[in-house]
């Protein structure tokens, strides 16, 4: 079915390149190649938030897990991905007349990746895990948002995935054929997206209880690496991490997302794939601890747009007269 | 406003009520001086002819053989190329001129290159361009319906000019595969083997809107020409034993795709308060118009008249490779003459940025 709005693929179909190298049966080199975890198990990735990316939305935010050291090009197959994120949010707005009377805001979230933020292109088409993205991330930010102040409107919070947390490591596709489990990565841009959508609710001025944050904690099992971590009483090598990044580790067990309120102790948003048995509770306690790791940053980066946006205010309340030089002459006629 | 503390009385509109209640007058006003020494400003601060400064940042993507960054202004687009390949056996109607004989010729650069170039791209459908505008980029384009009038036409209008200025070259695309000479027959004399094309090289050039403030076109058009100077292919061959298509991931054997010049594209509005029909009633003064450089989201709003003027400098004298045009008829040919010189300005800045871009 072709989608005769857009330039379509040619119709022989095509394939993404081969690369000689990893058709070579020479699993020690691929091996070689398989990324690991340098950072202790409780230790979050490096993130870089910042606010009011998109002018023309009312609030928007950009969020990016950059990557710890710059890989050297030497090679055309990418390494590692990074997880790059922007949110814009529009509104509040009023509804259309043809919508029922709502006594609160109606929140729509909308999670779509680009093509290029994996490393399978992907379609224009919203599909199953973008759409499952966007309820999760509706239910994050449902119970944050004060949604009485606004009765008969509407926010649509529109997050785009430029880069995305992938599934595995590479290697892993081509030994093993099929991804076994999958959708690990899914499990961290949720996480990036109840954060960053949270930065853009905040630059657009909508009232909330508090600022939720999405925070990850994994059971991961790595036979190579015994004795690295902490052992939970899982499984003889099984220990958690906050923060996963699936391609460091060869197996994952268990993996749980909130979306966590640091100053209420609340949580708005649970969500646990995998096994993880008895120490479910103890999972969730570390996505908790890595979300209120992450409720710093995003406490700075927030204090930090706000002073930017009012910094004239607060000039005008500490000098005075000063205020007036700021004001347009338009005013001033009157 | 957070501006405003306090709220003085006031008989007059603020600046930003003033532009949403009649926009028109309100860039009027701003257009025609009061005094004559004082050149005419628009509302954002820039003269008729400035254009807004752009930035470009190339190779942040990890999943893309190219890409870039462009910032116009509070215009910011994204732009990554992948490369896939299309296996000529898969191609369910071929071409009906043979790639095999002008693939034995690869460096025809020539003028009637560039024909056979267009065709062979267009009708293999090589070049993928798509253009998403449904990011939240502005207000007026919301996910959840299918792609907006003006995303289709951006999408279409790229996608005509990549083709029709021959930016990336067909042979560039080739995969050939060269079979060694046959020697165990004697009875056919030592024939050169002849070079196939065993694939293509497919660009798939996504670009998606961060922010939208006017322009689109512009961006958009520049981000593709950043990614693709940008694009590296790796070395691919045609492995027999396999049969099927190898690259290699050194970084040292890939090459650069190969441009055919650099166009850029200019856009100009204009803006007529009188109707802008070009027709100068006798009893009126004369009608009064301005061609406004690169239009920001609240003047194409107020502009019906719109000028797409792509112009290439890259060799010794500068070459107009397309001229769009709608909206009305203000601009004849006098002045159709002083919006190219402008484009001509704007190719040298445009220029300068993305040889910057991809050091």
């Amino acid at each position: 079915m072709a989608d005769r709005r857009r330039i379509n693929a040619p119709s022989g179909g095509t394939s993404a390149p081969i690369f000689a190298s990893t058709v070579v049966k020479n699993p020690k080199f691929l091996q070689s190649l398989r990324p690991t975890r340098t950072r202790q198990p409780d230790q979050l990735r490096k993130i870089f938030l910042k606010t009011g990316l998109t002018p023309s939305a009312s609030g928007s935010a950009y969020l990016e897990i950059p990557l710890l050291l710059p890989t050297t090009a030497q090679s055309l197959i990418p390494s590692r991905s990074s997880l790059k994120l922007t949110c814009a949010v529009h509104g509040p707005k009023p509804l259309p007349r043809s919508a029922p009377f709502s006594p609160h805001l109606l929140l729509t979230t909308t999670v779509k990746f680009a093509p290029f933020a994996a490393r399978a292109r992907r379609g224009y088409i919203r599909d199953s895990s973008e759409r499952d993205l966007g309820v999760h991330l509706e239910t994050a930010l449902r119970g944050v948002v004060i949604g009485e102040r606004w009765p008969k409107s509407g926010v649509d919070v529109i997050v785009t995935v430029i880069e995305g947390e992938e599934d595995g490591w590479w290697g892993d596709d081509i030994t093993a054929g099929a991804n076994k489990g999958g959708g690990w990565g899914l499990m961290s841009v949720l996480a990036g997206c109840i954060t960053v959508a949270s930065a853009a609710i905040a630059d657009a001025g909508i009232d909330c209880v508090d600022l939720v944050t999405g925070g990850v904690a994994a059971i991961v099992r790595n036979p190579d690496a015994k004795g690295k971590g902490r052992d939970d009483g899982n499984g003889e090598d099984s220990y958690t991490v906050l923060d996963p990044c699936p391609a460091e580790h060869q197996e994952i067990i268990a993996t749980c997302v909130v979306g966590y309120l640091a100053g209420r102790d609340e949580i708005t948003e649970l969500w646990v794939k995998g096994e993880p048995g008895a120490t479910t509770e103890k999972l969730v306690d570390r996505a908790v601890h890595a979300a209120s790791a992450t409720a710093t940053v995003l406490r700075e980066v927030v204090k930090e747009a706000v002073e930017l946006k009012y910094r004239d205010v607060i000039g005008g309340l500490n000098g005075g007269l000063k205020a007036s030089t700021f004001s347009s002459e338009v005013e001033m006629a009157g | 406003m957070a501006t405003k503390p306090t709220v003085a009385p006031s008989l007059l509109f603020p600046r930003d009520i003033f532009a949403a209640l009649s926009p028109s007058p309100f860039l009027l006003a701003h257009l025609s001086p009061q005094t004559q020494d004082t050149p005419p400003i628009r509302p954002n601060g820039r003269t008729a002819a400035e254009f807004r400064k752009p930035t470009i940042n190339t190779s942040s993507l990890t999943h893309c053989s190219g890409s870039a960054v462009v910032r116009l202004g509070d215009t910011a687009v994204v732009c990554g190329v992948r490369a896939e390949i299309l296996l000529a056996s898969d191609i369910p109607n071929p071409p009906a001129s043979n790639p095999t004989i002008r693939s034995s010729n690869p460096s025809n650069t020539t003028t009637n290159g560039d024909e056979d170039d267009a065709t062979e791209v267009s009708s293999l459908s090589l070049l993928v361009p798509n253009i998403e505008l449904a990011t939240g980029s502005a207000p007026t384009h919301l996910p959840g319906s299918p792609p907006s009038a003006l995303a289709q036409s951006l999408t279409s209008r790229i996608r005509s000019l990549l083709l029709s200025t021959c930016l990336v070259r067909a042979h560039s695309l080739r995969i050939t595969y060269c079979p060694p000479p046959v020697t165990s027959d004697p009875e056919i004399p030592d024939a050169p083997p002849e070079e196939e094309v065993k694939a293509y090289w497919t660009l798939y050039i996504d670009t998606m809107f961060i922010s939208l403030d006017g322009n689109a076109f512009d961006a958009a058009w520049a981000a593709v020409v950043a990614a693709l100077r940008d694009t590296r292919l790796p070395k691919a061959w045609w492995d027999e034993d396999l049969e099927r298509i190898l690259c290699s991931d050194v970084v040292g054997e890939s090459r650069n795709l190969e441009l055919n010049g650099l166009p850029v594209a200019a856009t100009f509005a204009v803006f007529a308060p009188n109707g802008g029909l070009g027709i100068v009633q006798d009893d009126e003064e004369e009608e009064k118009a301005w061609v406004l450089s690169d239009p920001d989201a609240f003047e194409e709003g107020l502009c019906l008249e719109a000028v797409t003027v792509t112009v290439d400098c890259t060799g010794r004298n500068s070459r107009i490779r397309r001229i769009e045009k709608n909206g009305g008829g203000l601009i004849g040919r006098e002045l159709m003459k002083s919006v190219a010189r402008r484009a001509e300005e704007r190719w040298k800045e445009w220029s300068a940025i993305l040889e910057k871009g991809n050091t």
